[in-house]
């Protein structure tokens, strides 16, 4: 399992406790993901799901965690693998149907809807608003670097 | 793009191909959003302690003002600078008032460029006003005086609080804070259609200070008002109080506009903010007030009190400071601040809360009459073992005492209620604790919004007083919705802002809306870093402001002066010096542009942050940086000193707000520094000095960023400066 140092810990422990908002210094369930994904991490809602030790549609909202329940979670998603650049970019050439670096814009809509993860369409139009030339193609390199640059 | 089972190998695996494609965007783009809602919290919460910290630092130098009040000789001069602030309220001598705010004598010439008016107030001239406004035209003193006239007799036989009725055809529109911003206004009067008979409104408090177009706002809502008096009706909010306008802008705005009247307008607006309504209940199901509830809220007591008694909330009856009562209980304040903290619990803050409070009760309860303010203060502090918070005369629990003048326990309930009412916010946790924030009214949790509902059987309470991202918020299980409508209230693109409209069925509908183009433009990610990069400018302003303090509080966790510590050590001194209960560790890497081993250079660190360039070359640095701590301190003294509001005070004047203030902080400063800083400055012909100009050579320009892009209106009370995009980096996390 990874191991963090004790500053990791303690900046992780003060950006715990920007998420509560009971003031009872947990953090409900279905906030968990967002957090760690704040922390730097980018598991699938699954992976987080499974740390939570598959929580029913009633726990994830009402019931809590502390810090040191937590902490364990977050070392074992930071455990697995991320995904580089090139991931990313060999993941889109999956779409590339000319090989010329660019795929339409139209169909990952549609990929980003109904298959893995779905999202939603606001989700959708936030993330390709801009992104799209006057042809509806995405320049998926550059496109890769923007979902990075955050 | 259908994924046919078993047709081929090569389908199945770039069917599979895709979907571990579309997870890892999505999971990518997640991390992306939770990022980006991370930094806007921190942002958040930046701008909010910041404000607050302002709210109850005002607070502290009104207390402190008490105290020289009580405490000191009638003839001692510093007393005399301040003294009129606290001049007992005249029972209404009406007639001779009405003489005093006279508009007759007024002119207006024929080359005046403004609108004219014609009384008594049609919905042709507020419509006229509107459009005047629009075109940034600014009404002749004499209309004002006119219109504010016909204003406080309206007012006045207005009851503490409006009932009023949703019809079916005529659902109610409810605004919230609007401080100042006249775009906000007219982008709801274009939404939402003017007010008028089949349109009422609800004006929820907070209309002036902090934007620059505070008077037109409260012109065109008194306009208006008198024109459908039953259609349309104005809670009073914390703002609409001369004492807090001393420092968010407004009284400068009104002087700055009407060189000869604004003093009059000035004194009537006092009264006619005394006469504005506490509360506004709807179907005697929905209440509307602007701050909030306590656990001892009584909508009873409210609407006997005769409110105009109040001129300041911040006055209390004679005998006591505001949250008097909230040094005794020695609660941590860390919990109640919008970061819970947990790694600053055992603060020193935290801990000092819980000191014994030492009471000056037991002084000697005459003052010397020939002994000097510096002379008396230190008495009293070694009588009192420095006690850091100037504390009440008596013990603070013997609210039935009636030693000067007829204060009465009741007195001191119905101010409470009135505070209560005006200040108070909303907390996750039950329970009722003073706000100790904000310095005024409370804390109050979803079980004393229940048992306050249940007891006047409501089914809502809609305040505004906090400003949302949203421009609205639900809380206390939806008990409580919280609405604002000044939006990008602390930087251009920070909030939307939102009204309500209501029907019958008393159900909340919300309209949002953000006022400018540029910012409806902006992505939210361009948004997010704009205003996270103009709060973060304002957070580097008073680390710089306080590095002396800083460095001192660095060294004592230094002490082979290495010029290095450690992370933990940073983030706590830092909070204890600046005392903003934010998350310095998560904001470290936008404020430390360098860590070696998890250390700190913090000598280098300061020089970094050393970003101003003074307007004046003054030699004794100590003074400086008071100046630029308490900026808003000092403007606030010396407004109050200006008493003929003539925007000038004397030589004279000037060394004795000095003196007021070093009192006030408790350090010392030099009779010779104060020459010489007052010899570094340009007089006027006859002597004086004029405020703005001070006040304008002593603020903090940041010389390392590109100051155009958008900016805050005058009036601000911070020393914000909005900047280019670019100069310090965007990531929260490396």
């Amino acid at each position: 399992m990874a191991e963090f140092t004790p500053d990791q810990i303690e900046d992780f422990k003060e950006a715990f406790g920007l998420f509560d908002r009971v003031g009872d210094s947990q953090v409900a369930y279905n906030q968990v993901a967002d957090i760690m994904r704040a922390l730097g991490q980018n598991p699938t809602n699954k992976a987080v799901n499974k740390v939570l030790g598959d929580p029913s549609a009633d726990d994830l909202a009402n019931k809590r965690v502390n810090f040191d329940g937590f902490l364990p979670m977050l070392k074992e998603i930071e455990a697995q693998p991320k995904g580089t650049v090139d991931d990313y970019v060999e993941g889109l050439r999956v779409f590339d149907k000319e090989g010329n670096g660019t795929v339409m814009g139209a169909e990952l809509r549609i990929v980003l809807a109904t298959l893995g993860e779905k999202m939603t369409e606001a989700e959708i139009e936030a993330l390709m608003s801009g992104q799209e030339d006057e042809n509806g193609t995405v320049h998926y390199e550059a496109f890769v670097k923007h979902i990075l640059s955050v | 793009m259908g994924c046919g089972i078993g047709k081929s190998e090569l389908r199945l695996k770039k069917c599979d191909k895709a979907i571990r494609a579309a997870l890892l965007i999505q999971r990518w783009y997640r991390q992306y959003v939770a990022r980006l809602e991370m930094r806007r919290r921190c942002t958040w919460n930046i701008f909010q302690s910041i404000e607050y910290a302002g709210e109850q630092d005002q607070i502290k130098l009104y207390n402190f003002f008490r105290f020289l009040m009580d405490h000191f000789t009638p003839a001692s001069s510093e007393r005399n600078l301040i003294s009129h602030i606290f001049r007992k309220n005249e029972i209404c001598r009406d007639t001779e008032w009405e003489r005093y705010f006279c508009y007759k004598s007024i002119e207006v010439s024929a080359s005046c460029t403004g609108p004219h008016l014609t009384f008594p107030m049609t919905f042709s001239g507020v419509s006229k006003l509107v459009e005047a406004f629009k075109h940034k035209q600014q009404l002749h003193a004499r209309y004002v005086l006119q219109l504010l006239g016909e204003t406080w007799r309206l007012l006045r036989i207005l009851p503490n609080i409006s009932h009023i009725s949703a019809c079916h055809s005529k659902p109610i529109t409810i605004c919230g804070d609007l401080h100042g911003h006249l775009e906000d206004l007219l982008l709801i009067f274009y939404k939402n259609g003017l007010p008028s008979c089949e349109k009422p409104y609800v004006f929820n408090g907070d209309f002036v200070d902090r934007g620059k177009n505070s008077l037109e706002i409260l012109l065109i809502l008194f306009g208006f008002l008198l024109v459908y008096p039953n259609h349309v009706h104005l809670n009073r909010g914390n703002h609409e109080d001369h004492i807090v306008n001393l420092r968010y802008g407004f009284t400068k705005e009104v002087l700055g506009k009407y060189r000869v009247h604004g003093k009059t307008v000035l004194k009537l607006l006092q009264k006619i903010f005394s006469w504005l309504p506490l509360a506004t209940v709807i179907d005697s199901r929905v209440l509307i007030v602007h701050g909030g509830i306590s656990d001892t809220t009584d909508l009873d007591v409210i609407a006997r009190v005769d409110r105009h008694k109040y001129v300041s909330a911040l006055r209390p009856p004679e005998a006591h400071t505001l949250n008097s009562r909230s040094r005794e209980t020695g609660a941590p304040a860390a919990g109640r601040r919008r970061v819970c903290s947990l790694t600053y619990q055992d603060s020193p803050r935290a801990r000092m809360h819980q000191l014994p409070r030492r009471s000056l009760h037991d002084a000697p309860a005459a003052s010397q009459p020939n002994w000097s303010v510096e002379e008396e203060l230190k008495r009293r502090r070694r009588l009192a073992g420095f006690d850091q918070t100037y504390g009440p005369l008596k013990t603070p629990d013997s609210v039935c005492e009636s030693e000067s003048g007829g204060t009465t326990g009741k007195d001191v309930d119905e101010w409470k209620q009135i505070v209560d009412v005006l200040w108070s916010d909303p907390m996750p946790q039950n329970g009722c604790i003073p706000n100790e924030v904000r310095g005024g009214g409370c804390y109050w949790g979803p079980d004393v919004t229940e048992e306050v509902l249940a007891r006047h059987e409501l089914q809502l309470l809609i305040r505004s007083h906090e400003c949302k991202q949203d421009g609205y918020e639900f809380c206390h299980n939806r008990r409580v919705l919280t609405i604002f409508s000044a939006s990008n209230y602390y930087e251009v693109g920070s909030n939307r802002g939102a009204y309500i409209r209501m029907g019958p069925d008393l159900v909340p509908h919300i309209i949002q809306y953000q006022a400018s183009r540029t910012c409806r433009e902006l992505t939210l990610r361009q948004s997010v870093g704009w205003t996270e990069r103009s709060a973060l400018r304002a957070l580097r302003e008073k680390l710089f402001v306080h590095k002396s303090d800083l460095i001192s509080a660095f060294r004592e966790f230094d002490p082979d002066n290495s010029g290095l510590i450690s992370l933990m050590h940073w983030a706590g001194a830092t909070e204890r010096i600046l005392n903003l209960g934010l998350p310095w560790r998560v904001l470290r890497p936008q404020l430390v542009s360098s860590t070696e081993r998890g250390m700190v250079d913090y000598q280098q660190w300061i020089r970094e942050l050393s970003i101003t360039e003074p307007k004046l070359e003054i030699s004794d640095n100590s003074i400086m940086e008071t100046m630029y701590k308490n900026h808003s301190n000092l403007e606030t003294i010396f407004r109050i000193i200006d008493t003929d509001n003539s925007g000038l005070i004397s030589f004279q004047e000037f060394c004795q707000t000095w003196k007021l203030l070093s009192s006030h902080l408790k350090t010392e400063i030099s009779d010779k520094a104060i020459a010489d800083l007052a010899r570094s400055i340009d007089f006027n012909k006859d002597g004086s000095i004029d405020i703005n100009e001070f006040m304008e050579a002593f603020r903090l320009v940041d010389v390392s960023a590109h100051t155009a892009g958008p900016g805050r209106g005058a009036g601000a009370a911070d020393l914000l400066h909005a900047g280019q995009p670019g100069q310090f980096g965007c990531d929260l996390f490396p």
